[in-house]
């Protein structure tokens, strides 16, 4: 069997791995990666961009329906209708162009890619199954960067109708009638995107509110915004199975009762699970924590010159985490002293209205013993979102009752994501109250509201 | 009348002068403010910022509703316009906005005084009610926010009817067939852009060899050649010196600046665009012996002190780039100085932002300003065609370009043409005013997808070590 040498071996092609691979190609270091699927991973092919794609699509197509019903702006648009088979092709072509970039970006950069399934045999060595048969690869690194899937439920296995978010982005219709079990964001993502785009959508959540990883004041707005767009809303309410004709989600409320929920497609979105099957685990004998691998803040696993990036080695799952902790692994390679201090990680929900949340909450603020002072000012009373029509929706601060030092920033509204960079700039700089207040902000953006929400945290507020 | 004397009176309720007043009152300062015009909130809340990004907003989606839907595989029928109640809905924005200013005057104890107010010496203003009823008010502390005003054009009088200022652009009771724009700045290439998505033929005439004077040149190609590509034309090197108004509509003479014969250019509107001017009128400057520049703006030492003892001056009608978040933070620092504070303003980091389609901001020095001044820097800059959101939002023209010191790799200046470049360049300004480093923007962590991505590609490419390009 050929053996092929290399001085780094990195297994997965998504965010973590192929960001890995650039920068270790830029340090001038002989890299390997090896992919079974696809370059870009589950982000780029069936994850953060091709959702954003059609949650794009969807708002501008409900925009297009909302004009045609109202006249607001003074627009008269008749009531639109959607070719879903071009939206997929338009999708489909945008992650096409993005994958094409990948494969560019690891040439230039002079990383060899070999497609296969990569299996562990021991610390140092794997062997893949490639096209051309099977190869063993030697390196003195190895990055392991093999993702997470979508967890199944085992009530409700996949299959059929019941699919997971990667069919749900490749869906050749609209399903008539949606359920989504799990209100995370990646079922509230899809679920927000196929009611703005004529599903019938309902979401099955055990726990009794949405989005449990956020505090009710945050996700407020958006469970208004999805009971205005007509998507009903079951909280504390489990999934049982399909009903015995396979037509139907059953699903069981808090108090026993059972309900029957007629479905064209069941969205399973209860959480990822990492990708460790056929990995070759049982070869080697790394640290673990739970399913997912135990690194350190070098992301070194137990074993010496083994590393472990992304959603492989637990939460956040979310892929500018994976793709910060490849860069830093590149660099350690390389001789580079580097640590991951997480100190400012933003997590974005997609939903509509978007949420931001970066460093600390309130509740967790408190939880880690600081004192604090936190108060939020309303999109309502900021220029730019009165004249782009998206008043729904707060900046939020966070910062220490003594020295003002910010620990958190989040935000609910529509088109905030973009805030989140100048949130996690303020956290990583150390920035107090004042730090902010003193800095200018243009007007009228929405960005103003970050700078309001720092002035009234210190009892300053100007425009509320 | 009640009481007339104050601790502070501002002259002005635009964003300098209003939060002024509120500030000072925060402060425990008796004020009041003198506004002119029946409603608060100056020429951004009633006439600049505020009506006419909503009526970029608009005719915005009323260009998406007509273009941008296809490609999604949405289909919809040619939109139709109701100008009159796009109109509608950009003055209630303005209304909620200035009824936002009453209840924060209001709330925040700020007498409103109603009339023009005229410095008599320090300590006194008089103020002449719509009636022309005078009277006196009196303050240990006087705050000169009057703003600025449309700089008009020689042989080019405004009527607000066919020849119209931004004022008159931001209410136009139907759609021109064709508009010439004089002056390719920000204010003529946003209400230009307005107009041209509402269907008119729109023509920049600019004197200047470029658009957008004063931003950086890479940027200022860009968004020429995007704006025309959108079908806006542009006339540059080229001067407006008369015009005709007649029944079927204006004629402007226009000249090359660099000699030739002189054109005759006709619209059915014509924007006079050039700039703004600070405005003093009546306010009585001279007699209180309050100095004035060349160029007729207040002058300060710096710290909103005029040369008068106890008279103050911040925002348009002072030196700077006349931008609401200029005078909002003047205004600010001005009443903690009054009050007895040591407040500065970061003159250095002040964001300017274009909200044409795309948007353009900037924060910082140009690259011609840092040529200019010998320093020698490095830039990085990151295409949206790279990046993920930009292209799943179908929106993925422009380039974030960020400027270091070549030794120190602090950061000098952004410049973002782009969706979102507005908010996105807010990041820049908050790393200039901690004085970071491209690398400090580059290390840190950006969610996935966002656009703020090329944000930090830019300033990894400042060292080569861009990962996405
Ligand atoms: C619908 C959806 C939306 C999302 N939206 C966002 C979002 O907006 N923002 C965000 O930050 N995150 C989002 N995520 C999460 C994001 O996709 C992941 O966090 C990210 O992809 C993790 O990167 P990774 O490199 O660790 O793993 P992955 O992207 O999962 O890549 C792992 C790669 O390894 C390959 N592989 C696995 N095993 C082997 C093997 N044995 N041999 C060879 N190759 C192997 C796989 O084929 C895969 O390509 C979303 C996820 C989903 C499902
Ligand atoms: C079309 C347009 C679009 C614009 N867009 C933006 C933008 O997007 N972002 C931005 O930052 N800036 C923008 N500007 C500029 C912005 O409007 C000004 O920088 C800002 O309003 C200046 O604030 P100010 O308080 O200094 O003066 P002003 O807003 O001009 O307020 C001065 C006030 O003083 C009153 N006044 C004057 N003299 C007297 C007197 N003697 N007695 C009583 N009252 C008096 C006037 O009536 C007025 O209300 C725009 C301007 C225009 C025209």
């Amino acid at each position: 069997m050929p053996e092929i040498r290399t001085k780094v071996l990195i297994i997965g092609g998504g965010p973590g791995g192929y960001v890995t691979a650039i920068r270790l190609g830029q340090l001038g270091i002989a890299t390997m990666l090896v992919e079974r699927a696809w370059l870009g991973g589950t982000c780029l092919n069936v994850g953060c961009i091709p959702s954003k794609a059609l949650i794009h699509a969807a708002e501008a197509f409900e925009q297009a329906v909302h004009q045609a019903g109202t006249d607001r702006y003074g627009i008269r648009v008749e009531r639109p209708s959607i070719d879903f088979g071009r939206t997929m092709e338009w999708k489909d072509g945008i992650v096409g162009r993005l994958k094409g970039g990948v494969a560019a970006l690891l040439k230039k950069h002079g990383v060899k890619t070999l497609a296969g399934h990569a299996t562990m045999l021991d610390g140092k060595t794997a062997r893949v199954e490639s096209d051309t048969g099977p190869q063993v690869i030697k390196a003195e690194h190895v990055v392991l960067a093999t993702g997470s899937v979508p967890a199944p439920l085992t009530a409700l296995p996949f299959g059929g109708r019941v699919i997971s978010s990667s069919e749900a982005l490749s869906l050749s219709d609209v399903p008539q009638r949606l359920v989504v079990v799990g209100a995370g964001y990646i079922g509230l993502e899809l679920g927000t995107a196929f009611a703005k785009l004529g599903s019938k959508v309902t979401v099955v959540e055990a726990e009794d509110r949405i989005l449990p990883a956020y505090d009710t004041e945050l996700t407020r707005p958006v469970a208004r915004r999805l009971g205005a767009l007509g998507v009903e809303m079951l909280a504390a309410t489990r999934a049982r199975g399909l009903s015995p004709d396979g037509e139907a989600l059953v699903v069981e409320f808090a108090g026993g009762t059972e309900r029957r929920l007629p479905a064209d497609k069941i969205l399973v979105a209860i959480g990822r699970r990492p990708c460790t099957e056929g990995l070759g685990l049982d070869q080697l004998d790394l640290g673990m924590d739970g399913a997912f691998i135990r690194i350190d803040e070098r992301c070194a696993t137990s074993m010496r010159n083994v590393w472990a990036i992304g959603d492989l080695t637990g939460e956040p799952m979310l892929a500018h985490r994976a793709m910060a902790q490849g860069e830093m692994v590149a660099e350690i390679i390389a001789g580079q002293r580097r640590a991951f201090d997480k100190v400012a990680i933003p997590a974005i929900c997609f939903t509509d209205p978007e949420v931001v949340t970066v460093g600390l909450s309130p509740e967790k603020a408190r939880k880690a013993g600081h004192e604090i002072r936190v108060a939020s000012f309303p999109f309502q009373a900021n220029g730019r979102a009165l004249t782009l029509g998206a008043e729904e929706g707060f900046v939020r601060v966070t910062a220490r009752a003594d020295n003002h030092l910010i620990l958190g920033i989040d935000a609910v509204g529509q088109g905030i994501a973009e805030l989140s960079a100048a949130f996690g700039l303020a956290l990583e700089m150390g920035a107090r109250l004042e730090d902010i207040a003193g800095t200018i902000h243009a007007h009228p953006t929405l960005g103003e509201a970050f700078h309001e929400a720092s002035l009234r945290t210190l009892g300053e507020a100007l425009h509320i | 009348m009640a009481d007339q004397s104050f601790d502070v009176v501002v002259i002005g309720g635009g964003p300098g002068g209003y939060v002024c007043a509120i500030k000072a009152a925060q402060l425990g300062l008796k004020t009041a403010c003198v506004e002119k015009d029946a409603t608060l909130g100056g020429t951004c809340v009633n006439v600049g910022c505020i009506p006419s990004k909503a009526l970029l907003q608009s005719s915005h989606l009323f260009e998406e509703a007509g273009h941008g839907l296809a490609q999604h595989g949405i289909k919809v029928a040619a939109p139709g316009l109701d100008l009159a109640a796009m109109l509608a809905r950009k003055d209630k924005v303005v209304q909620q906005s200035t009824a936002g200013i009453d209840f924060l005057f209001k709330k925040n104890k700020v007498t409103r005084i109603q009339g023009t107010g005229r410095i008599v010496k320090a300590g006194e203003v008089e103020v002449t009610a719509a009636d022309g009823a005078k009277s006196k008010v009196t303050a240990k502390h006087i705050v000169i926010a009057t703003g600025s005003e449309v700089t008009p054009l020689p042989n080019v009088a405004i009527d607000e009817k066919k020849i119209v200022s931004s004022t008159g652009a931001l209410a136009l009771p139907q759609v021109p067939k064709s508009m010439v724009v004089v002056g390719a700045g920000v204010i003529g290439l946003e209400l230009g852009s307005v107009w041209r998505r509402l269907g008119a033929e729109v023509t920049v005439i600019e004197f200047l060899d470029r658009i957008l004077p004063g931003m950086d040149g890479e940027v200022a190609k860009q968004m020429q050649r995007t704006l025309t590509r959108q079908g806006m034309k542009f006339r540059l090197s080229a001067k407006v010196t008369g015009a005709k108004s007649g029944a079927s509509g204006v004629a402007l003479s226009v000249e090359p600046v660099n000699g030739g014969a002189a054109e005759e250019v006709k619209a059915d509107i014509v924007l006079v665009a050039i700039g703004r001017r600070p405005y003093t009128n009546g306010l009585g400057l001279k007699e209180a012996g309050i100095a004035i520049d060349n160029r007729g703006r207040v002058v300060t030492d710096g710290h909103f002190a005029t040369s008068v003892s106890g008279i103050w001056a911040i925002g348009d009608v002072i030196e700077g780039p006349m931008l609401a978040h200029k005078s909002e933070h003047e205004g600010v620092a001005c009443a903690e100085l009054i009050a007895g504070q040591k407040p500065v303003v970061n003159h250095d980091v002040i964001p300017g932002v274009v909200y044409t389609w795309p948007e353009v901001a900037a924060v910082g020095r140009t690259e011609e300003e840092l040529k200019a001044a010998g320093i020698a820097y490095k830039a990085g800059k990151f295409p949206f065609s790279a990046n993920g959101r930009a292209r799943a939002n179908a929106d993925a023209e422009g380039f974030v370009k960020v400027l270091a010191d070549a030794r120190t790799d602090r950061l000098l200046g952004a410049h973002v043409v782009g969706p979102m470049a507005g908010e996105l360049i807010h990041e820049f300004a908050m790393g200039m005013v901690f004085g970071a480093s491209s690398e400090d923007i580059g290390r840190i962590c950006h969610a996935h997808p966002t656009l703020a991505e090329a944000v930090k590609e830019a300033s990894l490419m400042v060292t080569g070590r861009q990962v996405n390009l």
